[in-house]
């Protein structure tokens, strides 16, 4: 195959964002977007809510300093503050840019468009399209995309980075509709491959595809994770699937009641109750469990979410969606019964280690999006900062590679390196003696993530779940693939993913153990308090032989100097 | 309190799911295979054939992704019905079994088997492209990114419940026009072709109107409303179906297509007789030159077995054509009132 100048993996807002600005950066390159689903399934579509940009439609007086400002509090301080100067500055260009080319914004009175407020912010400027936000960035991009004529490699999933001396000479992925694995050399390559929230799999709110392949691909390459011990809980999970019930349940009034009938926030939080923010409702669930004081069932303890007596009518006019969803994915009728719920792991504020450009460590190899961590979202993400950092640092990382591609020689993939990539397939579809079913080890790595590696982080049960991890690991080994069959082999896909989280979990647990402090998303029982003076810091993970190496890199500050986070 | 609680915890129910199984590799035609597992209430289809998957079949294949109904991912037929195995119960599927206990399971129609429940997804996105489904921006490259388009709430209303589809392909699968000719537009596309066309920020609408009246388009729709009917999302596709052609009508004249010239030709006739005469419709929709071409071999076929339509002068208007005449007049008159009030909008 001919070289490519920018192979970009990954179809969601990051990658579609970085394919459209490379094409616009320079028309004469040869770009590619891989993705293993169609570009308009990506998990850009579940983000309902909104992207953050002072436009000032709605409070006159917003300002990017502003958001600047809510940006570095939320992120406990952690965030790099010329990074999120970038993310915050780009905000309302790239907003209106998706408003140009054809986003369907819902609107003001003024037929500007529309914001509104949203958790730790202190103005309304979170812009959004209904309750279907990312859909509809999604597709915009995606429309953007087909009218500039990108190439798309739709249903290839990406195995390996050909690595030469310090740079990379290419991708290399398997067709999933023939089963091929083919090699595509390129100058530059993106990574824009999502989150890795899935890897606690029935306890995450995740796609089922959010196993960070990209991340895994990157880390196998000798490319430094940054920060990835942080992980965002969301205290609404459906208890089956781990699937979100927004916020609004809350916001209209709804109960979180335990087994023993009390609304049991009294305890937590007095005045706000059930508003608390995220993070504390999220702990205060699972204090109510872990003390016993949740129900029990075969799909995991959980406790209910009661909106009973909001009444018929107003849960049929202001929450249809919940309703919908406790109805599809529960089996219940909120208005005749509770919702069962339980806190589901949301959002990876972790990722691969870049800098504002979305230039990694490697040569010729740039991330954006939540695959990467610039980082923007530090301890904690604000809510509507995540679409806006795909769209920011896509724009970005396309723009970049576009610039640079010129610089690297093209690179060639040898037979030798595919025939590896191919015979590593192989040797898991071949019948062994012993065997392990991929679907049980991924069922544990969830549990034990979320029992030992959850919101509630100490010592002992970190290292558990390091020691699960490992065995997890080994026992991986003996997984077989039982479908033998070249044609769309999903066993065989389902089975690669499990290795990207396998991968990945150790860096996030080897992450957690290091951080004796607690910071945003992290609560360390045995270290509760936050500690500037010895972790105000990212952490990174490095594979040498094999294992995690923990290292770490000092934060960027700028006009903010480091406070107490208080709401 | 101590014991356990669990009020949603009630029997399971023993389900047969009926899969479509084909693998090009070694099947010659596709099969189906039974698989019967316990089902708790709650449970959906793309739960179960997870279920099945994991711990029954490995070699079981389908599309799934995000698994909360946004994604599009995991559309096929369930008891016949295009959906989303994602948001189907189980529980509510069993009482749609045509034989009891057992759930059919199989791909989508009208698009390329690629496996199992897998099919091929590219002639849609081939067609999205031929249609031009996209907003090409009237803002001029400097002022990108600058200013906003002021887009009133009227405007955003009009394709606010269209952009809500997520390409699950239902439509395509349940349109009965595609099912006789691949190359029709589809459902899917004539609705994101109406989003963009009724979007004020957009340059091309009449580049892409012209290419919508084209063969294979929107004049090739039946109105059988299969595709409005098994919207996942509860879109009125057939009213943005209903409102290209009427776009077409307006802008480009009734007389420059077929389609548009068919709808005419039966206006025409129904006023006046208040049925059809058929035997004239060929020419008035087609032309003389056309009609004679590919329709004279079959003229002579019908006349010789005496099937021929009855000549215009013997076409009798129907019974109490007066008072349908009054009614037609009165109902046109209302439909070109509602236009006006539409437009001055």
């Amino acid at each position: 195959m001919k070289p490519f100048d920018i192979v970009i993996v990954g179809g969601g807002g990051a990658g579609l964002y970085a394919a459209m600005e490379a094409m616009k950066t320079n028309p004469a390159l040869n770009i590619a977007v891989l993705s293993k689903v169609y570009p308009n399934r990506s998990h850009t579509s579940a983000a309902q809510g909104g992207a953050n940009a002072a436009l000032a439609n709605k409070a006159k007086d917003d300002s990017v300093e502003m958001h600047i400002f809510d940006t570095i509090k939320g992120s406990d301080y952690l965030a790099d503050q010329d990074a999120v100067d970038v993310l915050c500055s780009e905000a309302p260009k790239i907003i209106r840019e998706l408003e140009n080319i054809g986003t369907p914004w819902s609107r003001m009175e003024d037929n500007t468009i529309a914001q509104r407020p949203f958790g730790g912010a202190g103005r309304p400027r979170c812009c959004y399209c209904a309750d279907k936000t990312g859909h509809t960035i999604l597709q915009t991009l995606y429309e953007q995309c087909l009218k500039t004529g990108v190439l798309f490699f739709n249903e290839y999933f990406a195995l390996n980075l050909s690595v030469h001396g310090s740079r990379s000479r290419g991708l290399i992925a398997m067709n999933m509709k023939t089963g091929k694995v083919e090699a595509f050399p390129a100058k530059t390559v993106i990574f824009a491959t999502g989150g890795y929230a899935k890897m606690y799999w029935n306890r995450s709110s995740n796609a089922a595809g959010n196993t960070g392949d990209g991340q895994a691909i990157a880390y196998r390459a000798g490319i430094p994770m940054k920060d990835m011990e942080f992980v965002q809980f969301h205290p609404t999970g459906l208890r089956k699937s781990g699937l979100l019930v927004t916020e609004g349940a809350r916001g209209e009034g709804g109960y979180l009641i335990n087994k023993d009938g009390e609304r049991f926030m009294a305890r937590y939080a007095k005045e706000k109750m059930e508003l608390g923010p995220r993070d504390l409702v999220s702990r205060s669930i699972e204090t109510e469990i872990l003390e016993g004081r949740g129900f029990d069932s075969p799909a995991g303890k959980y406790i209910h979410l009661d909106l009973r007596h909001l009444g018929a009518d107003l849960i049929k006019s202001r929450l249809p969606q919940i309703r919908e969803m406790s109805l599809n994915f529960e089996g219940v009728d909120p208005i005749e019964e509770p919702i069962p719920i339980r806190p589901t792991a949301h959002y990876s504020m972790g990722g691969i280690d870049t800098d504002n450009f979305g230039r990694t460590v490697m040569e010729g190899v740039y991330a954006a999006g939540e695959c990467a961590c610039v980082s923007v979202h530090g301890a904690n993400r604000l809510g509507g900062n995540s679409l806006l950092d795909i769209l920011v640092f896509g724009r970005i990382a396309g723009h970049t590679a576009a610039e640079e591609a010129g610089k690297f020689e093209p690179g060639s993939i040898s037979e030798e390196e595919l025939r590896e990539s191919v015979e590593e397939i192989r040797t898991r579809m071949q019948p062994s003696g012993h065997y392990e079913r991929y679907g049980a080890l991924r069922e544990e790595l969830g549990q034990t993530l979320a029992l030992n590696v959850g919101i509630f982080r100490e010592s002992s049960l970190l290292h558990k779940g390091i020691q699960d991890i490992a065995e997890l690991k080994e026992r991986f080994k003996k997984v077989r693939v039982f479908d033998s069959s070249d044609v769309f082999n999903t066993n065989l896909q389902q089975v690669l993913e499990l290795k990207n989280m396998l991968d990945l979990a150790e860096t996030v647990a080897v992450g957690a153990l290091a951080r004796e402090e607690s910071r945003g998303s992290h609560t360390r029982i045995d270290f509760p308090v936050r500690d500037d003076e010895k972790w105000h810091k990212h952490t990174l993970a490095t594979l040498v032989d094999g294992k995690a190496i923990p290292g770490e890199k000092p934060v960027t500050m700028g006009r903010y100097e480091l406070q107490e986070r208080t709401y | 309190m101590t014991e356990i609680i669990d009020q949603h915890q009630e029997g399971k129910r023993d389900v047969t799911f009926r899969v479509f199984r084909f693998n090009p590799q070694v099947d010659s035609k596709p099969y189906f295979d039974d698989y019967t597992i316990s089902a708790e209430r709650g449970i959906t289809v793309l739960r179960s054939l997870n279920y099945i998957k994991e711990h029954v079949d490995a070699t079981l294949s389908f599309r799934a992704f995000c698994q909360a109904g946004i994604c599009g991912s995991c559309g096929m037929r369930v008891n016949g019905i295009s959906k989303l195995a994602c948001t189907s119960q189980v529980w509510d599927e069993l009482d749609k079994c045509r034989e009891p206990g057992i759930i059919r399971v199989e791909p989508l129609r009208s698009l390329p088997m690629i496996k199992d429940l897998i099919v091929d997804m590219d002639p849609l996105v081939d067609k999205m492209t031929r249609y031009s489904n996209w907003i090409d921006s009237t803002m001029p490259l400097a002022d990108m990114g600058k200013k906003e388009f002021l887009i009133s709430e009227e405007e955003f209303q009009r394709y606010d419940k269209a952009t809500d589809c997520i390409l699950c392909a239902s439509c395509v699968s349940e349109c009965s026009i595609l099912r006789a000719n691949k190359e029709y537009v589809s459902p899917a596309v004539l609705l994101k072709s109406y989003r963009m066309n009724v979007d004020s920020r957009d340059g091309i609408h009449d580049l892409r109107l012209a290419e919508l009246v084209k063969d294979h388009g929107v004049w090739d729709c039946t109105h059988c409303y299969r595709c409005q009917e098994s919207c996942v999302k509860s879109i009125p596709i057939m009213e943005a179906i209903h409102a290209i052609r009427e776009d077409a009508l307006e802008s480009r004249g009734p007389r420059d297509t077929s389609g548009a010239k068919h709808a005419e030709a039966f206006m025409e006739d129904i006023e006046k007789k208040g049925k059809l005469v058929e035997a004239t419709l060929p020419i008035r929709t087609n032309g003389v030159v056309w009609t004679l071409r590919n329709l004279l071999p079959m003229a002579m076929k019908m006349i010789v077995k005496r099937r021929t339509p009855p000549p215009p002068p013997l076409v009798k208007s129907a019974k109490g054509i007066k008072v349908f005449r009054a009614m037609f007049r009165e109902m046109t008159e209302h439909v070109k009132q509602d236009h006006l009030k539409s437009h001055k909008k």
